[in-house]
């Protein structure tokens, strides 16, 4: 098989607090239909023949939806194609010969675990603080006792799309996770369910996001460049209105 | 009351709160723009009606109360602009090797912290050239002689004509910045606000940068 040969210049750091650097290393044979992380699979199976240690480098669902993908490469979150994850990303925007810049996402919030990996368990945290509707369970109720819009499900579901990949707070160049927060607020902000817990929500997940080191959001707008789903700063604006109400009646 | 002091207070440290401040008081200091604006065309009138309002203003008995207000509201922004940035720089304390805009940010939203120190030296020499050297009252054509000779300087209008382009860079950003963090966006609304933004902010820019410009060309004197 006779492919591309790359050049990639990878983020190498030992543990958590450790010193790193950008470490060179040259694959071949790379098909421009394989993944991202396929070619990052090719690269690791030549180090662990040399005996070296592979690349260590989040992934699970590798199609899309699970947001472990944690890569910042070339200087852009989730890579050059708009609306992907690293994982959804094809070898086929690159040439032969090309060399490849490939960091951890970068955020106080998101600590280096090794390599590539970080830890996004501030995102949990924050889900933790009001991510979630309290509700008695029970039988599913009738469909029509709770009438919701088919603009405000559509607009529910285009936030509730977020997988919390934290590409947003990648990107941000204040590191910040508002895109995230706002997502999550704003898909329970717009159906009945989340009614009753709508302010205190806001309040403590935003309490939250600001406790974990996140930066402030300053409206530069490139966490919707680089979201694989395409969540909006409108989405912000919308988590803006919410605080500014729950500070007001909460 | 307490409740209220403790609700406040949670406000105006949250990340959101802090931002809105920053909005709130930066939309003020766009209002009193407008209105420095408008006194300053007065210029065009001749030194007896520029001069004239320059009394009709330092006579108030109210100005120093008014002054005091807009020193805390310019003191509101500054100061909460700061912290906003300091804790934006703490939220990455590694930088990335490689980066890259991903066509989001604009020269304006981009050097916001730059924009505004520059515009913060040039209100330092503006008030003191223009105010606290109280030179207005012993020069012999008032306020308006004042500006007249400060502009003789090839200098001083370069000084003005870069720092007006910075507030102009600066609000090209900052006008429709504020209403996004108030939650203003929508998808009819958000574009003619980001129109008008951009057009408020090069009509100040251009407005007042005349004044230095006409003033050494000799239209204005």
């Amino acid at each position: 098989m006779s492919g591309m040969k790359l050049t990639l210049k990878i983020w190498r750091q030992k543990g958590p607090g450790a010193p790193g650097e950008l470490r060179s290393y040259g694959v071949q044979d790379i098909s421009p239909d394989m993944s991202f992380l396929e070619m990052l699979d090719v690269l690791n199976e030549q180090l662990i023949k040399l005996g070296e240690d592979p690349v260590a480098f989040d992934h699970d669902c590798r199609e899309g939806i699970c947001g472990m993908c944690s890569l910042v490469i070339d200087g852009r979150a989730h890579g050059k194609d708009s609306g992907k994850t690293s994982c959804d990303m094809r070898m086929r925007g690159y040439q032969d010969g090309d060399t490849i810049a490939i960091e951890p996402f970068r955020a106080k919030g998101f600590p280096v675990v090794k390599d590539l990996v970080v830890d996004r368990s501030a995102f949990d945290r924050i889900m933790q603080a009001g991510g979630y509707v309290s509700v008695n369970a029970g039988s599913a109720p009738e469909a029509h006792s709770l009438p919701v819009p088919y603009e405000k499900a559509e607009a529910a579901m285009d936030h509730a799309a977020c997988i919390g990949c934290g590409a947003c707070v990648a990107a941000c160049p204040n590191a910040s996770a508002m895109l995230f927060v706002s997502a999550k607020v704003s898909q329970l902000a717009l159906l009945p369910q989340g009614g009753p817990e709508r302010a205190r929500r806001a309040l403590s997940m935003l309490e939250q996001h600001d406790k974990e080191g996140f930066g402030n959001c300053t409206n530069e707008g490139e966490c919707e460049k680089v979201c694989p789903k395409s969540v909006k700063i409108s989405s912000i604006a919308r988590l803006n209105r919410e605080f500014l109400r729950a500070s007001v009646l909460y | 009351m307490i409740a209220l002091m403790n609700a406040l207070i949670r406000y105006a440290t949250s990340s959101i709160g802090k931002k809105q401040i920053v909005g709130l008081t930066g939309l003020m200091l766009c209002g009193f723009l407008a209105g420095h604006l408008a006194g300053n065309f007065l210029l065009y009138k001749g030194e007896g009606v520029f001069n004239a309002y320059a009394q009709f203003l330092t006579s108030n008995p109210l100005l120093p109360y008014i002054e005091l207000a807009l020193l805390g509201v310019f003191m509101t922004h500054i100061g909460f602009a700061l912290w906003v940035t300091w804790e934006d720089l703490l939220a990455r304390p590694e930088r990335y090797a490689v980066r890259r805009n991903a066509g989001g940010r604009t020269i304006g939203s981009s050097t916001m912290i730059y924009t505004g120190a520059l515009t913060l030296a040039f209100l330092l020499f503006h008030v003191t050239v223009f105010k606290l050297s109280g030179e207005a009252e012993q020069h012999v054509r008032g306020l308006f002689g004042v500006v007249i000779d400060c502009f003789k300087s090839g200098a001083w209008v370069a000084f003005y004509a870069a720092a007006l382009l910075g507030l102009g860079v600066h609000l090209s950003h900052g006008v429709q910045s504020a209403f996004q963090t108030f939650g203003v966006n929508h998808e009819k609304l958000t574009p003619g606000i980001k129109a008008a933004g951009l057009l408020f902010a090069a009509a100040m820019a251009v407005c007042f940068g005349m004044i230095p410009v006409l003033t050494k060309m000799g239209r204005i004197g």
